[in-house]
């Protein structure tokens, strides 16, 4: 089912949602689109967020049980997890949606994952004008979502091309109140299409040259130990992606308290270290070539997907300023080429 | 669940190759990451550093378990780690070998008998029995033999299903040693047993020396093998059977590796592409060999 959203009707849609749902939606915060509970704001629905929505489905921080010590002996209390709708997803960050749900999905399954991934409702935006660092298209993930989205938009400019890609889609358009969609028609849909092939024809232009095959080559050939001295250790690139989805679990609170579990990252020291000190990862490079290798081998042997989308932020936001598909350190003057040539 | 389910969206609806919210298999329905609680109802020092403990599962819990799988175990406040399972299925009650290592397993053995820890599992594989030749030889360093105690009680327990069964076993001094009041009932049940300490002293009269050298000992024929230590005695030990016409594929190996889930997801037990806690612990040798 496809239907027609105006500008003017965005806001009064997203309220309509609101009464019955908490709307994740991206909004300015300091001069940055963040993913915030929606109350009532303008949403920054232009470009792409520099931290994923991904962090709804799998937080920073979260509470997987409470523990209650009565006589010696334990009561557990898991968290309620709320109906959720995140509205302006962009399709990479939908693939890592595609790509999690295989992770923590398959058997045997993670219940605090599956539990929110249930009770979420995703609302993409297709990407017509594309961020300096996008290369979705590339990796097939993008511009326009192909799947697992439960309604799909697109900005015309005038408004909105809403598409449905489940019955509860359906219902977001059609159980909301009458006279915000309106019936689309093919001019809609061709103006639709003239956007997408020029965010497909941008990103060409710029990463055409990027494979996964050629990037595999590099990671057997790469200097790994040099790579090492160049990266900062600051695991930036790990946790802003919406791929990565290592873990750490520790208890807080003594005799009561919460199990909670954290975002974490292969590239830090500690992370494989054993509690005889022995290291498996001991040295940054072989931690860098595990984190690639993971990427690119093991979860396409794992899920049959790769575990990358092509949302560009970690050369975003790598202090290294490593090339992270060619695998090599930019001096500061191929560094400034290419962001002029963005 | 169901009151999300009426209103959220269904993966499993839209994406045939996920594998299916509705057969979660976790030991309890409750969720994944909820420990049962088990009692301590036995504690004994096996050395200085290393105490045995005897846990008591609730009534009605189905905790079936192989030789060679661990568990997750949880002193509440502190944490959870992983520790293999000594005991073995053939026998009653659940025990658990804890050395003294760190914070977690400090707590563990602040425990006194009738208080509570929290046990999620089995987990991993456990050793592959049905594929394992009816001749094994059984291979452990250090603390790495408490896992390979539960192989041993289990053939001794159905010895009639083996053939010739070798052990070796090294530790660092005479007082390291675990479970040697069990030795004479494996050597009772036919099991060649030869035990070395690093260094020796003078209540010693024993093997003084490294674990590969008790090899040459045996007169076993080209079988399986259980190995559980160091690295450095595993590939000592892999090369000396292989040199026996062991093939590597037969040569089973116990990894140890920092976990954090148990389940496979996050990530801190990986092995190349293996998770520690789901494909293995125990892996092939010719699997592990380039991280050994």
């Amino acid at each position: 089912m496809k239907a027609f959203l105006p500008n003017e009707s965005l806001i009064p849609w997203l309220k309509d949602l609101s009464s019955s749902l908490e709307v994740i939606a991206p909004v300015d915060v300091e001069g940055e689109a963040v993913y915030q509970t929606w109350k009532g704001q303008p949403p920054a629905l232009v470009g792409n967020t520099l931290s994923s929505p991904i962090e709804v489905l799998m937080p920073r921080t979260e509470v997987l049980f409470r523990y209650v010590q009565d006589s010696g002996r334990y009561t557990f209390d898991e968290p309620k997890v709320p109906t959720r709708i995140v509205v302006g997803m962009k399709p990479c960050d939908l693939k890592a949606v595609a790509i999690l749900d295989r992770i923590f999905g398959s058997e045997p399954t993670d219940h605090p994952y599956l539990a929110k991934r249930r009770s979420t409702l995703l609302v993409s935006l297709n990407c017509t004008d594309p961020g300096p660092w996008c290369f979705c298209a590339i990796m097939d993930s993008g511009p326009d979502a192909q799947e697992g989205f439960d309604l799909a938009l697109t900005d015309i400019g005038s408004g909105y091309l809403a598409e449905a890609g489940s019955a509860a889609g359906v219902l977001l358009i059609k159980g909301c109140s009458s006279g915000l969609f309106l019936e689309a028609d093919g001019s809609h849909e061709a103006s639709r299409d003239i956007l997408l092939e020029n965010a497909r024809s941008v990103m060409a232009e710029k990463y055409g040259d990027r494979s996964v095959g050629h990037l595999r080559r590099a990671i057997r050939s790469a200097d790994w130990e040099y790579l090492g001295r160049q990266c900062l250790r600051c695991g930036g690139c790990s946790f802003i992606c919406p791929v990565c989805h290592c873990f750490s679990i520790a208890d807080l609170g003594v005799p009561d308290g919460e199990r909670v579990r954290c975002r974490d990252t292969c590239l830090l020291s500690g992370f494989s270290r054993m509690t005889n000190g022995a290291n498996p990862l001991g040295s940054i490079g072989e931690r860098m070539r595990n984190w690639y290798l993971d990427k690119f081998e093991h979860l396409p042997e794992r899920t049959g997907l790769i575990g990358c989308v092509g949302c560009g932020r970690c050369d975003e936001i790598c202090l290294a300023q490593i090339d992270r598909w060619r695998l090599e350190v930019l001096d500061e003057r191929s560094r400034q080429q290419r962001q002029q040539h963005k | 669940m169901s009151d999300h389910d009426s209103n959220g969206s269904n993966i499993s609806k839209r994406n045939n190759s996920y594998s299916g919210c509705s057969k979660y298999s976790g030991q309890s329905s409750q969720g994944s990451y909820l420990p049962l609680q088990a009692e301590i109802v036995d504690i004994d020092v096996e050395s200085p550093n290393t105490y045995l403990i005897s846990l008591a599962l609730p009534s009605g819990v189905d905790f079936s378990y192989k030789p060679g799988q661990f568990v997750m175990v949880s002193v509440f406040g502190l944490g959870e780690c992983p520790i293999s399972i000594t005991s073995t299925p053939t026998r009653g009650s659940l025990q658990l070998c804890i050395r003294l290592a760190g914070r977690i397993t400090n707590g563990i053995t602040d425990s006194r008998i009738g208080d509570v820890l929290g046990i999620r599992g089995p987990c991993g594989n456990g050793f592959p029995l049905d594929r394992m030749k009816k001749d094994i030889l059984i291979a452990g360093g250090g603390s790495g033999f408490a896992t390979l105690r539960s192989l041993i009680n289990y053939i001794v327990d159905r010895r009639d299903s083996f053939g010739k069964v070798a052990v070796a076993y090294g530790a660092r001094t005479r007082q390291d040693l675990y479970f040697m009041q069990e030795y004479k009932g494996w050597q009772q049940a036919g099991i060649d047993v030869s035990v070395t300490v690093d260094i020796g002293d003078e209540g010693w009269k024993g093997n003084v020396g490294m674990v590969p050298a008790l090899i040459d000992k045996f007169n076993l024929p080209a079988g399986s093998a259980a190995i559980c230590g160091p690295s450095v005695m595993i590939n000592a030990v892999a090369s000396k059977l292989m040199a026996r016409d062991f093939d590597h594929s037969d040569i089973y190996v116990s990894m140890e590796r920092h976990m954090k889930c148990g389940v496979g997801k996050c990530e801190h037990c990986c092995i190349g592409p293996y998770h520690a806690c789901q494909d293995g612990p125990v892996f092939t040798y010719d699997m592990v060999k380039e991280v050994l």
